[in-house]
This record gives structure tokens, C-alpha cells and sequence, in this order.
């Protein structure tokens, strides 16, 4: 190549990534929801192939298919929200009266006698813990409800990220052969290889994911049911089952978070109830409310998914090692937040698969 | 800068010369106009100087190419033997789009040449999203190697032993 065009392209390659640096702030939010409604497309393409195989109609096929996956998300949305939102309303009409208080101190009692004399100084009155108490719950019930109300970004979000999806899904083949478009002849073979086999692995395990999710909340709410069946009084049963499946996603994080509404949920529902106060896990253990109950339920429900459901759906290809996945979590989180930690790991595995791609075409390809 | 509804109405006509070529291509023999149209989405028009290399001998084969214009041997790079020259309509490398073995020979276009590539991964989706249409293809492309296999058999009998 001629050295002038070399220093060109230098020059052109710098200035643009000088652009992209300073314009990064700026279009990080559409390079989100570009990720995102690529990550969807993954997930739906399958789906809408197989229905375009059945009634010969791209477009409808798109429209049914996200159609559907919006309709069941609204309807749940909308179900929890009504549902958390009236069991938060009684709890907090239920923290005012003066039963609330007495089951406090009858817990505090019960703890206290639980408890060795020399350590009984460190804990504080039943009056200070309840007038605490009721301000801090207050406060955290006020906040969950705000932050509920506050979701006019998100759901610019959404539907820009749905947009994306429904474009991209239905004119997908044409917009990938767009993009092949631009890659030199030298590469084009190795390069059509390379998005084929990542699409694949990509979809392989997104699909593989959405399946331990799923398996996840089916699990979760067999539980529930069944610690429902010796005396824990959980509600919204399905609900939790379902933030337990897709909190999940989230490697390590994940589960702990499945928990948060199950042992919420149980302490509303349990609080005056002396027998889920004085209950002992398995006749031995102390478990209040049933928390260590639900506790176990969800590490059983995840050993369950690390041993059989995930190694088998979605395989070793895109096992990730435990650390990449603690970085990756990081770096999501310090990002995006939770929204970061959720796709944190997809995004590692993809960059994994680019990389083996890479790799081995070129160990086998013959082309430089 | 053409307006839009120019671009619009030239849309219908823009890959005739595209579906014209496949139509020449035993590969895709007895296909409805609907179902051309639909291959014409999928193919990738590919341009290639005097000279430059399609694809080299020993790597992994990817799909087939058939000549819109210009002109394409097939040759052993080591050697120098030209195995075949190509030009208009015809097709080459269909092979690699049943097997993933290495290239046998090298492909390089000896004038400016336009050429459309209908690869394996695109045989794939078309397989997954049009089942009737993939199996045709599947049917075509095995007539074609059986029919390349009798010729050979035909040369291997006729050889002087």
C-alpha cells in the first residue's frame, strides 16, 4: 500500500476516534438501546423465523411476536405493580395501629430471652426499635413507591429500544447483508463465518439463559407454594417466582435479590402471627417469619440451576471463568447499574465468542 | 440526488439483472419469480479488480459465486495449471456449499469483475425460514455434483490405462 494512503488512513482512523471519544457522552444512550435491541432481536429472531416459515409474512410475524412479549410483560408490570402496591398500602396501615407495636415487643421479647444477659446491653429498647422502626419502614415504602412513579426515562427507553427491535427484526437479513456490504473482499468469506457463528452462539446463549430463567421461576414458585403449604403465608407467589427467574440472570448478585421480595413479602404478611414468629426451620433452626425457609428454598432452587438446568442448556461453549464474570459484573454495575449487571455477562460472552471466532479462522483460513 | 419516488418506483426493477443470472444457475432451477426474489435478498454483489484473489487454495470454503460480468479462473497458485476459465453466467465453488473442507484451488479474476456470492449461511436461513424453497436448492445442488461425479467417472473409464 502506498505510504501516503497508509498515513490517510492513520489520520482519518485518529480523527474519528477523537470524534467518537468526544461524542461518547453524548450517544451513549442510543448505543445502550442499540445493545439492547440487539440482544432482543437475539431472543426473538427464532421465534419470528418460525412463525414467518408458518404464515409467509415477515412483518405480521415481527408484530405477533414482540406484540405478544409487550402485552404479557404490561400485564405483568401491571399485575405487580396493583398487587405490591395494595400489600405496601395495608402494610403501612397496619404499621400505625397498635398491633403492630405489641407484635414488636413480643418479638423483642421472644429475641431477648433468646439472647445471652451479657449481650443484652448492646441491643435497644422495644420502644426505640419500634420508633425507629416505624419512621425508617415508612421512609423505604415511600421511596419503593416513588421510585415507581418516577419512570418516564425508562419508558423512553423501552420504546425506543422496542422500535429499534421491530425494525431490525423485520428487515434483518437485508440490514445484515448491508453490513457485510462494507467488509473488503480479502476478509468477506472469513467475515460472513465469523457473524454466522457468533449470531449462533449468541442466540444459543441468550436462548440457554431465558430457559434457566424461566426454569428458575417455575422452581421458585414451587417452593413458595410448598413452604406456603406448612404455614408461611407468602403472597404474589408468582410475581416473586418470576423476579427469583430473571434476577437470576444476574451471576452471584442475582439470587440474593430473588430472596428480597420473598422474606419482604413474608415479614408483612407473618407480623402479629406468633406461630411464623416462633417458627424453627426443619424443628431445630430459629427462623423467624420463615426467612431461613425461604433462604434454603432459593440456594436449593439454585444448586438446582448451576448443576443441572444451566450446564446442560447452556452449555461449556460460553462458560465463562468466575473472575471475567466478577469483572464483567463491575464494569456493568460502575456503567449502568443493575440494567449494566444484567447484560454484563451476555455482553462478556460475546466478546469471548468474537475472540475464539477470531482465533480460529485465523488458524485455519490461510488468509494473510 | 434521484427524488424519492423514483427510487421507490426503480426499486422492482433493481435486481432484474441479479434475478436474470441466478435464473442461468442450475442451482436454483424450478424456483417460483417469488422465490428469486426472495435469493436476490439474500446474496451479497461483490466487485473484484484485475487480478485480485476471491478466494485462496486451503481456505475454508464458504460458498458459491456466479459471474454477473468480467471474468474468473481457477487455477493451483503452486502449479500455475488453469483448471478453468469462467465468464459471464457461470458458476463456480458450489461444492463449499455442502461441506466446510478447504478450497481445492484458488479463484482470481483476471478482468473487473462483478460477481454475486451466495453462501453457506445464507442456504442456512433460507433452509430454516423457507423449508420448501432450501429444499429444493438442496435437491438442484445435488444433481449438479452427481451430475459433475458421472462426468468424472466418464473421464476415469475413457483414460488410457
Amino acid at each position: 500500500m502506498d505510504a501516503t494512503l497508509k498515513i490517510y488512513r492513520l489520520m482519518v482512523g485518529l480523527v474519528m476516534a477523537g470524534v467518537i471519544w468526544i461524542l461518547f457522552p453524548f450517544i451513549s444512550l442510543v448505543l445502550i438501546m442499540l445493545v439492547l435491541s440487539f440482544i432482543f432481536t437475539s431472543i426473538f429472531l427464532p421465534a419470528v423465523d418460525t412463525l414467518e416459515r408458518r404464515i409467509h409474512n415477515r412483518g405480521l410475524s415481527v408484530l405477533l411476536i414482540v406484540g405478544s412479549a409487550i402485552v404479557a410483560f404490561t400485564w405483568f408490570l401491571g399485575s405487580f405493580m396493583s398487587n405490591f402496591g395494595q400489600q405496601i398500602k395495608e402494610f403501612s396501615t397496619k404499621l400505625q395501629e397498635q398491633e403492630f407495636s405489641n407484635s414488636l415487643i413480643a418479638l423483642s421479647d421472644k429475641i431477648q430471652v433468646m439472647i445471652p444477659d451479657s449481650m443484652l446491653n448492646l441491643i435497644p429498647e422495644s420502644s426505640e426499635i419500634i420508633t425507629g422502626l416505624q419512621g425508617k419502614l415508612s421512609n423505604v415504602f415511600q421511596n419503593i413507591l416513588g421510585l415507581l412513579s418516577t419512570t418516564g426515562n425508562i419508558i423512553f427507553i423501552i420504546v425506543m429500544t422496542l422500535i429499534f427491535t421491530i425494525i431490525v427484526l423485520v428487515e434483518y437479513y437485508s440490514f445484515k447483508r448491508s453490513m457485510v456490504r462494507f467488509i473488503p473482499n480479502r476478509y468477506f468469506e472469513i467475515g460472513l463465518r465469523l457473524i454466522y457463528n457468533v449470531e449462533q452462539q449468541v442466540s444459543k446463549f441468550l436462548m440457554g439463559q431465558l430457559f434457566a430463567a424461566v426454569t428458575v421461576a417455575l422452581l421458585s414458585i414451587l417452593g413458595l407454594f410448598i413452604l406456603n403449604q406448612v404455614g408461611a403465608n407468602l403472597t404474589l407467589i408468582v410475581f416473586i417466582g418470576i423476579i427469583a427467574g430473571f434476577a437470576n440472570l444476574i451471576p452471584m448478585v442475582g439470587p440474593f435479590v430473588g430472596m428480597i421480595p420473598a422474606i419482604l413479602i413474608a415479614i408483612m404478611n407473618n407480623l402479629g402471627n406468633s406461630a411464623a414468629m416462633g417458627h424453627y426451620l426443619l424443628g431445630a433452626v430459629p427462623s423467624p417469619f420463615f426467612i431461613l425457609d425461604i433462604i434454603l428454598m432459593f440456594i436449593i432452587v439454585q444448586q438446582i440451576d448451576n448443576n443441572f438446568v444451566t450446564p446442560i442448556v447452556v452449555g461449556e461453549s460460553t462458560g465463562l471463568h468466575p473472575m471475567i464474570v466478577m469483572i464483567a459484573l463491575l464494569i456493568g454495575g460502575i456503567l449502568m447499574g443493575p440494567l449494566g449487571m444484567l447484560f454484563a455477562v451476555p455482553a462478556a460472552g460475546i466478546i469471548k465468542v468474537v475472540i475464539q471466532e477470531i482465533s480460529f479462522a485465523s488458524q485455519n483460513s490461510h488468509l494473510i | 440526488m434521484k427524488p424519492l419516488w423514483e427510487n421507490y418506483f426503480n426499486k422492482k426493477n433493481a435486481d432484474s439483472p441479479v434475478i436474470h443470472a441466478l435464473q442461468s444457475v442450475p442451482v436454483f432451477n424450478e424456483l417460483t419469480p417469488k422465490q428469486f426474489k426472495e435469493i436476490s435478498r439474500l446474496i451479497h454483489k461483490r466487485n473484484y479488480k484485475k487480478g485480485e484473489i476471491i478466494f485462496k487454495k486451503g481456505s475454508l470454503g464458504e460458498g458459491m459465486y456466479l459471474i454477473l460480468s468480467g471474468s474468473v479462473v481457477i487455477k493451483d497458485p503452486e502449479s500455475g495449471i488453469v483448471f478453468a476459465s469462467l465468464t459471464n453466467d457461470n458458476f463456480f465453488g458450489e461444492m463449499a456449499l455442502l461441506d466446510e473442507e478447504p478450497r481445492s484451488a484458488q479463484a482470481e479474476a483476471t478482468s473487473p469483475s462483478h460477481l454475486i456470492g451466495f453462501f453457506r449461511t445464507d442456504l442456512m436461513s433460507l433452509i430454516s425460514r423457507f423449508p420448501e424453497m432450501g429444499n429444493k436448492i438442496l435437491l438442484n445442488l445435488s444433481q449438479v455434483l452427481t451430475e459433475r461425479l458421472r462426468e468424472a467417472n466418464k473421464l476415469l473409464m475413457e483414460k488410457p490405462q
